[in-house]
C-alpha cells in the first residue's frame, strides 16, 4: 500500500467555518484509520474578523510533529491565505475561490501571489455555496467537497462526517452542508482537470483499535476525573479555558465542584484550601495567571498541601500573544518564586502524554504533599489527536495520601522527618490528628520556628522528599545509540520534544548519527540520566520555544558543556523539519 | 509624488522576457509584472520537441535566470490567464477575478496551435507539440506508444518526425502543402521532402485528406479520402500556430491574427505594445502586416519595444535572411532563426 503523508490548511476570517472544516476533515481521516495531527490558530479576539487556520497533518504512518510546510493550501480568504502562502510547500496546490462576489482590487487576490509552480485549482466557493443553501456561508464545506473529488477520498463516507459533526443541530442546517459540500465535490468532478498526483485511490488502511479524537485539554480533564479530582478552582484565559469550561459540567456529575473565583490568586487559594481539607484539587490557567498564583505557590511547599496548577503556556511576557503557541514558562515553573522552593514539574510531550502527567500530577501532589505544576501550551492544549483510549488510572493512583497510623497520631507530628520526606498526613476531623499549618518557617509539629537550625532541617526535609519523586517519575525517552557515540543528541522537553524525535529519525535517514532525549518530568530533573546521554554524544542541540534558551541554560548547568541552541518564538510549534536543517549544519 | 510606471506584460516568453529585462535595466523604479497562463518558469519552447523524446531533461528546457525575477525586483504571475483589457481605465482582468492596473501594457502572448477548421470535430482526438502543459499530458504516451499518425507539416512537426524515427517509432505522415506558411509548398519541393524522410522510415501520404478519426479504446482509427485506414496510438496536427490574442478582442485594439502594430511595435491604443509571434507589424516596404515566429525575432522585438517604451525612438527591423534546411529543402527566410542562436537572460 502507498504512503500517504499530507499537511492541509484551510485558511479564512473568523466566523467562515475555518477551524469546523478542519475538525470535520481530521475527524473523516482518522475515522479512515489515519492517523492525524491537527491544531488551529485563531486570533485572540472573540470573533468578527482575524485570520484562522486549521492545520492537519495525516498520515498512513506514526505523527510526531504537525508538520512545517503545506502540501494543500485551501483558501476560503485571499487576504489572509496571501500571507499563509509561505508556508506552502515547492509545488503544493492551492484550492482558492474562483469567483468572489466581487473582483479583487489588484495584489489582493491569493492565486495572484502563488509562487510560480504551484498547482492552483480555481473553485466557485461562493457560487456554489449559494446555489447550495441561499447564502455563502457553506464555502467551507464546497471546499471540503472539491478537496475530497480532487483526492479521490470517499464522498459518501464524508458527507456521513458532515452529517454527524451538525446532528445535533437542525436539519436545514444539516441539509445546507450537505449540499454544500456535494456542489463542491460535483463541480470539480466535472470541472477540474487534475494535474497533482495527490490520490487516496487504492489506500485502504487496516481497521483498528478505536481511537479517541481528542486535544491536550480535553485530555486532561479526563484525567482528572478519572484521577479522582473533586475541586477546581480558576479564572478564565486563554489557551486554558476550555478545562474549566468542560469540568463545569462534567465535575458536578462526578461528585465535585467548581469554582469560578475573581482572579487567579483567589483560585490557587481555593485549590489549597480544598487540598488542605483532603480533596483532590486542581486550577488551570497561562502565563499571566500563574504569574499571580506564585503569591500562593510557595504556601504549597511550605505547608506541605497537595495542590496541582496546569499552566498551558503562550507567547509572553504580561499578556503576549495570548493564541500563540511558546515554552517560556520553563523558568517560572520550575524556579519562579521567593526562597528555597522545590516543586514537581510535568511537561507531557504530546498529547497522550496530557493524560498520563495529569494522573501523575494529582498522584505526586496529594502522596508528596507538595505543589505540582503541568506544563502544557497552546499548541499541547489545542492540538487535536486521534489516541488509543487510555487506560484508567489504577487504585494505587486515586488514594495516594499517607496517613498517620494510630501510634502515629498519639503525639501526632504533622511535619515530622522521615526517611522519604513525606510526613503522614491527617485530613481535618482525624481523631487525634489536629495540628497547626502556616507560611511561616516551623516545626515537626508545625509551629512557627524562626531558628536557624530548624529552618535548616526543615529546607532538607522538603527537598530530600522532592529528590524521591524520581523514583516514581517516567524514566526519560531516549532512543536507540546505533553505536559507543552519536554525533549529535537532541534533548528537549514538552511539545518539541515529538518534533526532535522525528527530526532524529529524518536525520538517520540523511546518514546523520543522531539519537535524542526527553524527560516528562523537569523537577526534579532526571540529571544522572542526562549526563548518561550527553557523555555519549559529541555535540547537542537543545531545540525549544523561548527566546532565551531557558531550558538549554538549564541543561548547560547539568552537563557541564556547551550546546547548540534552536530558539523559535514565532508563535507556531517546534518543527522537524528546522531540527534537522540545525543538525544539518552542526 | 514621485509617479512610478507599472509596466504589466503579458506572456512568459522570449519576447517578453526581453521587453522586462531591457525595461528594468533602464528603470530601476518601475514596477514590472509579467503575466503568463503557463504554470511554469521561462523555457525553450522550440526544444520543446526535444524533450518529449526524452532528449532532454526539464532543467536543460529552462532558460536559465530564475532568480533575474528576484533580483531585478520583476513580480512573475505564472498560471493566471488574462480574460480582458481596459484601455481606458488601464486594467487588466484575470480570470481569477483580479484587476492590474497598468501605465503600460506589452502583449506578449505568442501563439498556439493552429487547428485546421475541417479538423474541429476531432480536436479531442489531435494532440499538438505547442505548451509545456501540453507536452507533460502525454509526454509518456509517446514513450509508451509505438504507431504515430501526423498531419500538416510545420517546422516543429518535422522535427518530431525525425525524433520519433529515431527512437524507431511507426510514423506516417500526411502532408498538407497549406500548413507550410508563410511559403507554399511546390510539388518538386515535396518530392525531396517525401524522399528524405521516407528515407529515415517514416510513411508520407501526400494529395489526400483526412476523411475520419475514430477513437477506439486507447487508439485511433484514421481513414483518408483515398481509402487508406490506419489504427495508430496518437494522432499529432502540426498546422502552423495562430497568435493568441483572444482576451484583447474587443477592447479598441486593431486586430487581424494577431495584434497590429507599427514598425515602433505600437498599437492602435496608447501605452498598449504587442510583440513576438502575437502581433503582426507594419512593414512600408510592402505595406502590409506580417507576423513573424522563432526565438530570435521574438527577442529583437521586445528589445524594440522595451526601448520604444522607454522613450527611445527605435524601428523594427527583421534579422537578415537565412537559409534554413527544411528536410533538403533550403528556404530562404528573414524569419526563421534556429533556436541555437537564442540569447539568454
Amino acid at each position: 500500500m502507498k504512503d500517504i503523508d499530507l499537511v492541509i490548511e484551510i485558511c479564512g476570517s473568523a466566523g467562515e467555518g475555518t477551524i469546523s472544516a478542519g475538525e470535520i476533515l481530521s475527524r473523516f481521516m482518522s475515522g479512515q484509520g489515519f492517523e492525524i495531527m491537527s491544531f488551529d490558530s485563531y486570533p485572540a479576539e472573540i470573533r468578527g474578523f482575524g485570520k484562522c487556520v486549521a492545520h492537519t497533518r495525516l498520515s498512513s504512518n506514526c505523527i510526531y510533529s504537525p508538520g512545517k510546510l503545506v502540501d494543500v493550501l485551501i483558501s476560503l480568504n485571499d487576504g489572509h491565505s496571501i500571507s499563509q502562502l509561505s508556508t506552502l510547500k515547492k509545488g503544493g496546490i492551492l484550492v482558492y475561490d474562483s469567483a468572489p462576489l466581487k473582483p479583487h482590487g489588484e495584489d489582493k487576490s491569493v492565486l495572484g501571489w502563488a509562487e510560480p509552480g504551484t498547482v492552483t485549482y480555481g473553485v466557485p466557493l461562493t457560487m456554489l455555496a449559494n446555489r447550495a443553501a441561499g447564502n455563502s456561508r457553506g464555502r467551507n464545506m464546497v471546499a471540503l467537497g472539491a478537496v475530497v473529488a480532487l483526492f479521490h477520498m470517499d464522498g459518501q463516507s464524508f458527507t456521513q462526517s458532515i452529517q454527524a459533526r451538525y446532528a445535533k443541530k437542525k436539519q436545514v442546517i444539516i441539509d445546507a452542508n450537505v449540499n454544500s459540500f456535494l456542489e463542491g465535490f460535483n463541480w470539480t468532478k466535472k470541472h477540474i482537470e487534475k494535474t497533482d498526483s495527490i490520490s487516496f485511490d487504492g489506500v485502504i488502511m487496516p481497521a483498528g483499535r478505536e481511537k479517541l479524537i481528542i486535544n491536550g485539554n480535553q485530555l486532561v480533564v479526563r484525567a482528572a476525573l478519572d484521577a479522582n479530582l473533586k475541586f477546581y478552582a480558576g479564572y478564565p484565559i486563554t489557551p486554558a479555558t476550555k478545562i474549566m469550561e468542560i469540568l463545569s459540567k462534567e465535575l458536578p456529575k462526578n461528585g465535585g465542584t467548581l469554582l469560578q473565583t475573581e482572579d487567579e490568586i483567589a483560585a490557587i487559594g481555593a485549590v489549597i484550601g480544598a487540598g488542605f481539607g483532603g480533596v483532590r484539587a486542581m486550577t488551570a490557567t497561562s502565563g499571566p495567571g500563574f504569574a499571580l498564583m506564585t503569591e500562593f505557590t510557595g504556601l504549597s511547599v511550605m505547608a506541605e498541601v497537595p495542590a496541582v496548577i496546569i499552566n498551558s503556556q503562550r507567547g509572553g511576557p504580561s499578556t503576549g500573544i495570548p493564541t500563540k503557541t511558546e515554552q517560556s514558562d520553563f523558568n517560572a515553573a520550575v524556579l519562579g518564586g521567593t526562597g528555597d522552593c522545590p516543586r514537581i514539574v510535568l511537561a507531557p510531550i504530546d498529547t497522550f502524554s496530557c493524560y498520563q502527567a495529569t494522573v501523575l500530577g494529582l498522584y505526586l501532589a496529594e502522596k508528596y504533599q507538595t505543589l505540582v505544576v503541568i506544563l502544557l501550551d497552546f499548541f499541547l492544549s489545542n492540538s487535536i489527536r486521534n489516541i488509543d483510549i487510555p487506560v484508567k488510572p489504577s487504585q494505587v493512583f486515586l488514594d495516594s495520601n499517607i496517613a498517620p497510623t494510630k501510634a502515629e497520631l498519639e503525639n501526632y507530628q504533622r511535619y515530622k522527618v522521615t526517611p522519604n520526606g513525606i510526613s503522614p498526613r491527617a485530613i481535618p476531623g482525624t481523631p487525634g490528628g489536629i495540628f497547626f499549618s502556616t507560611g511561616l518557617e516551623h516545626d515537626e509539629f508545625g509551629k512557627p520556628d524562626y531558628s536557624d537550625k530548624g529552618h535548616l532541617k526543615m529546607t532538607q526535609k522538603r527537598f530530600d522528599k522532592h529528590s524521591f519523586v524520581l523514583e516514581e517519575a517516567p524514566a526519560p525517552q531516549i532512543s536507540d545509540f546505533t553505536g559507543d557515540m552519536a554525533d549529535i543528541g537532541v534533548i528537549s522537553w514538552g511539545s518539541s520534544a515529538g518534533a526532535a524525535q522525528e527530526a532524529v529519525m529524518l536525520a538517520r535517514k540523511d546518514g546523520i548519527d543522531a539519537v535524542s532525549f526527553s524527560s516528562m518530568i523537569l523537577s526534579p530533573f532526571p540529571e544522572k540520566a542526562l549526563v548518561a546521554f550527553a557523555d555519549k554524544c559529541k555535540k547537542i542541540l537543545v531545540p525549544e520555544l523561548n527566546y532565551s534558551g531557558q531550558f538549554a541554560n538549564f541543561a548547560v548547568h547539568i552537563i557541564k558543556r556547551p550546546v547548540e541552541r534552536l530558539n523559535y518564538i514565532t508563535g507556531r510549534p517546534m518543527a522537524s523539519e528546522d531540527i534537522l536543517e540545525k543538525m544539518r549544519q552542526m | 509624488m514621485p509617479h512610478y510606471d507599472h509596466y504589466v506584460i503579458i506572456g512568459n516568453g522570449p519576447a517578453g522576457n526581453h521587453t522586462a529585462a531591457i525595461l528594468r535595466e533602464n528603470d530601476g523604479d518601475a514596477k514590472i509584472t509579467i503575466i503568463s497562463d503557463e504554470n511554469i518558469f521561462f523555457y525553450y519552447k522550440p526544444k520543446l520537441t526535444e524533450y518529449i523524446a526524452g532528449g532532454l531533461t526539464k532543467a536543460e528546457l529552462m532558460v536559465p535566470g530564475l532568480s533575474f525575477y528576484r533580483e531585478k525586483k520583476i513580480r512573475l504571475r505564472l498560471g493566471q490567464k488574462v480574460d480582458k483589457i481596459d484601455p481606458e481605465r488601464k486594467i487588466v482582468f484575470l480570470n481569477h477575478m483580479e484587476k492590474i492596473y497598468y501605465t503600460k501594457l506589452v502583449i506578449a502572448s505568442g501563439s498556439g496551435a493552429r487547428v485546421l477548421p475541417s479538423m474541429r470535430s476531432y480536436a479531442d482526438c489531435l494532440k499538438h507539440i505547442t505548451t509545456y502543459n501540453q507536452v507533460m499530458e502525454y509526454k509518456e504516451q509517446i514513450q509508451t506508444a509505438g504507431e504515430f499518425f501526423i498531419f500538416g507539416g510545420d517546422l516543429v512537426g518535422f522535427k518530431f518526425i525525425k525524433m520519433l524515427c529515431k527512437m524507431h517509432k511507426q510514423v506516417t505522415l500526411l502532408i498538407y502543402p497549406n500548413a507550410f506558411w508563410p511559403f507554399n509548398l511546390t510539388e518538386k519541393m515535396q518530392e525531396i521532402i517525401v524522399k528524405n524522410l521516407s528515407r529515415q522510415g517514416a510513411d508520407v501520404l501526400v494529395n489526400d485528406d483526412i476523411s475520419q478519426i475514430i477513437k477506439k479504446e486507447d487508439t485511433y482509427i484514421v481513414k483518408t479520402v483515398k481509402g487508406v485506414e490506419q489504427q495508430v496510438d496518437l494522432v499529432f496536427s502540426f498546422n502552423g500556430l495562430i497568435p493568441s490574442v483572444e482576451f484583447a478582442k474587443g477592447c479598441g485594439l486593431d486586430i487581424d491574427h494577431g495584434i497590429l502594430v507599427n514598425e515602433t511595435m505600437q498599437t492602435n491604443v496608447p501605452d498598449i505594445y504587442a510583440c513576438g509571434s502575437c502581433a503582426q507589424i507594419y512593414n512600408p516596404k510592402i505595406n502590409s502586416y506580417t507576423t513573424s515566429i522563432g526565438w530570435a525575432n521574438a527577442v529583437v522585438q521586445g528589445k524594440v519595444t522595451a526601448m520604444n517604451l522607454l522613450g527611445t525612438h527605435r524601428v523594427i527591423e527583421s534579422v537578415d535572411y537565412k537559409y534554413f534546411d527544411l528536410e533538403g529543402v533550403e528556404i530562404k527566410t528573414t524569419w526563421w532563426e534556429d533556436i541555437e542562436e537564442s540569447s539568454f537572460i
